[in-house]
């Protein structure tokens, strides 16, 4: 695009063309590119595409010989998360503070009636750069999980 | 849209592979009249568990529609299991 505005500025220096031209000219050029920059930066999902599932994939290698190996695949469309993120925000207070404790119990400091259902979807949304990706190895197995989205 | 039909698909250990079209729409329809009838006890059941009846039905039907192209596939070297709904 630089390379443009310098052949219009070129000719210009020429006299080729006047000033009123070259801005026309330069306005012309310039133009496609605004556009391109100001829908761009009206939203950020448009870089990188949206994930339509999310894939689990569990490879598990057995190295004892006896069972073989197993492969898991599961793709669940994030339609469902956000569905499920949705259902889990009709869920009753009182529901909430049982599994509160339920989980205070286990240890695990989350409180649920904290989480609002627009915070979950936002969690849903960055979602897209998730990935998980897990290596076991013991004496009977190797055992790969993957969590990711596409 | 919501699922109308699933796919579920099983190999045996001789490679053997069984593949059984379920039709959702025709669970769907028979599920219609019986989801009418009972429209008024579940309306009361959200009612007394303080949910709104009506974003209740509204996130159940999203859920459904949600449901399709999901898959699960478990392979094993003896058998495998596959579910896809469409």
């Amino acid at each position: 695009m630089n390379e443009h505005r310098r052949q219009i500025l070129q000719m210009l220096s020429e006299g080729k063309i006047n000033a009123d031209e070259a801005e026309r000219l330069i306005a012309a050029v310039e133009q496609p590119t605004s556009s391109f920059s100001s829908a761009d930066s009206g939203s950020s999902a448009t870089s990188k595409p949206r994930p339509k599932y999310l894939r689990v994939v569990v490879d598990s290698e057995d190295d004892g010989g006896h069972e073989g190996p197993t492969k898991v695949n599961v793709r669940v469309p994030m339609q469902l998360l956000r569905a499920g993120v949705r259902l889990a925000g009709l869920i009753p207070a009182p529901a909430l503070h049982r599994a509160n404790d339920a989980m205070h119990a286990k240890g695990v400091p989350i409180d649920l009636t904290q989480i609002k259902p627009e915070n979950l979807e936002e969690l849903v949304e960055q979602l897209n750069d998730l990935t998980v990706d897990v290596d076991q190895k013991d004496q009977y197995a190797k055992v790969k999980v993957r969590v990711f989205c596409e | 849209m919501i699922p109308f039909v699933a796919v579920v698909s099983l190999r045996d250990q001789k490679s053997r592979t069984f593949r059984l079209w379920i039709p959702l729409f025709l669970i769907w329809l028979l599920l219609l009249p019986l989801a009418i009838l009972l429209s008024p006890f579940v309306f009361i059941g959200c009612l007394f568990c303080r949910v709104n009846p009506f974003s209740g039905v509204a996130v159940m039907w999203q859920i459904l529609n949600a449901l399709t192209d999901t898959n699960i596939e478990v392979e094993h070297r003896s058998a495998g299991v596959s579910f896809h709904i469409l």
